[in-house]
């Protein structure tokens, strides 16, 4: 019998699990969106606490320049990177996340600093 | 890597449940029996023994597991890795590295607090039992941090851990006890007062049964929620499949031991008749048989779960967090509905592809009925573009043959009718390149 109801209360969990690997969940500036004053960091928001000594971000430029600065300040499960004063124009974010269930997700996105 | 996992999980159970045997079913039975029995003296050295065994081949396994995900977390070649510092980094900094630091030492200490129980003196001291059953539970539960239950935020991060730790304790009380057990068995046909032995210690072992099985269900529930918690995630990828075949198996071990406990031994308890009583002994003796083989099967599962991501993860697209496709320009929009992704292919001007992607927020794809596209040029006053997006591979929208015609600050909406009956509207700019 309490197998039974075993099954059942599987079968009938809701979805909504936690997702294991660190994802990027939201960033600022948003991602692919333009603002109209350079910002000064960059902050990323994963879905799972990071590991400092393993994670890291680069900003660029269109050229592929670094325009990033400083060390990428992490804690739990947020990213910041200070940046160089941005003419505008489009840059890019890379990203890499050590989350601390020892898995490595990395991705990128752009924002755009102009009018 | 599977193999090192395979063999740890192993070892860390059977080290574990050697002591929790001891403690909670062969130590009452001894103290129960009458000092004629020879069960005890031959007994105890050969569990202490054979923990000690697992103990050290839960050393060199996880020393291997310990490289092996050192070099993973780096991304660097093993020697570059083991010569630059970057090991003492993972030890040190990193939450695997400090949980490994501690199972190390509690390795040690279970290794040296079983050491009292070789012989009869000291094992009636409540304080080692205590010592030894504490240190036990802590080296099995605190594999919990070198899976996927580690890394969790919010709520998640206090039950699913928690859950975890209690499966790993309820599993070494069950599965790593089956090897003492059958030791045991093997013991006690020599004379009587031992075989009177058994026949306590096997009534013991039932609770600790029942209490672990118990346990191993209702963690597992939890545990099973959090990594695969949906029929797709389950029957729709490998890690639910073979989360499934675990499920199976343990389930088919429920069911010899309930066979243990409401046929078998009954039988041995309560049989005056000495011939039968020792035929049930012999096909408890084979069923345990079967239930360790059952139970290495599983552990080995286990240890390719673990390298395998999540079924509600691996259910999923995530183009979101891949890098975007080189020359592609790309949006991605978050509203309290739902997330829509926009990739135009190319992001210069000329003619291009657009391919939508609506999610809601756990990355899941919505459905849609109907979704439009549109389009607005950088220079104020130029007409927009409203295109009907077609369905396409991968749970995805696509509009073809797009004439972009300037570079710059394009707007592009997207209004999606989802299945569910309600109107997704999101835009944001998008920037596409001169040619």
């Amino acid at each position: 019998m309490r197998t039974f109801i075993a099954i059942v209360s599987l079968l009938l969990m809701a979805t909504g699990a936690a997702r294991a690997h660190a994802f990027l969940d939201h960033a600022n500036p948003l991602v692919g969106s333009t603002v109209g004053a350079a910002p000064h960091e960059v902050s990323l928001w994963f879905t799972q606490n990071l590991e400092p000594a393993f994670s890291s971000a680069e900003v660029m430029d269109a050229s592929g320049a670094r325009v990033d600065q400083g060390k990428a300040q992490i804690s739990g499960n947020t990213m910041r990177i200070g940046l160089k004063p941005l003419a505008p124009g489009s840059y890019k974010v890379r990203w890499r996340a050590l989350s601390v269930d020892t898995h490595t997700t990395e991705g990128s996105f752009s924002f755009h600093v102009g009018p | 890597m599977i193999y090192v996992r395979a063999i740890h999980f192993a070892a860390t159970l059977l080290a574990a449940g050697v002591a929790l045997f001891l403690v909670f079913v062969a130590e009452p039975a001894f103290r129960d029996g009458t000092s004629e029995a020879r069960l005890p003296a031959i007994l105890r050295p050969q569990l202490i023994g054979i923990a000690w065994i697992g103990l050290a081949l839960a050393a060199i396994s996880g020393a291997a597991w310990l490289v092996l995900t050192a070099a993973e977390m780096s991304g660097e070649p093993l020697a570059a890795m083991l010569s630059d510092g970057t090991f003492w980094t993972v030890l040190s900094r990193t939450t695997f590295g400090n949980d490994w630091l501690a199972r190390f030492v509690l390795a040690c200490l279970l290794a040296a607090a079983l050491a009292p129980f070789r012989s009869e003196r000291k094992t009636n001291s409540p304080l080692l039992k205590a010592v030894l059953a504490i240190v036990a539970a802590a080296f099995a539960g605190t594999l919990a941090w070198a899976g996927h239950a580690a890394g969790g935020i919010g709520l998640a991060a206090l039950i699913h851990p928690a859950a975890d730790v209690l499966h790993l304790i309820a599993a070494a009380a069950w599965v790593g006890a089956l090897l003492p057990l059958l030791l045991m068995f093997a013991a006690a046909a020599g004379d009587r007062p031992s075989f009177a032995i058994a026949r306590i210690a096997t009534l013991h072992f039932s609770t600790l049964g029942i209490v672990s099985v118990g346990t191993l269900l209702a963690t597992g529930a939890v545990n099973t929620w959090y990594l695969a918690g949906s029929i797709p995630a389950l029957v729709g990828t490998d890690y639910g499949r073979l989360l499934l075949a675990k499920i199976a198996l343990f389930l088919i071990m429920v069911a010899i031991a309930a066979l243990n406990r409401l046929q078998l031994t009954p039988r041995i308890v309560q049989e005056t008749d000495q011939t039968s009583a020792q035929a049930a002994l012999r096909q408890l003796r084979r069923n345990a048989t079967t239930e360790t083989l059952l139970g290495a099967i599983v552990i080995a599962i286990v240890a390719v779960l673990g390298t395998l991501p999540p079924g509600s993860h691996a259910a999923h697209h995530h183009e979101q967090s891949g890098p975007v496709p080189a020359g592609a320009a790309f949006v991605h929009i978050h509203s309290e509905q739902g997330m829509i992704e926009v990739t135009i292919m190319p992001g210069r001007t000329g003619i291009a592809r657009a391919i939508i992607h609506l999610w809601n927020d756990d990355y899941e794809a919505l459905e849609a009925k109907a979704v439009t596209l549109t389009l607005t040029p950088p220079v104020a006053g130029s007409p927009s573009t409203t295109r009907v997006a077609s369905p396409g591979p991968d749970e995805a929208w696509q509009v073809d043959r797009i004439r972009l015609a300037q570079p710059g600050n394009w707007t592009v909406a997207v209004d999606a009718l989802l299945s569910s009956g309600k109107r997704l509207v999101l835009d944001a700019p998008i920037v596409i390149d001169a040619n």
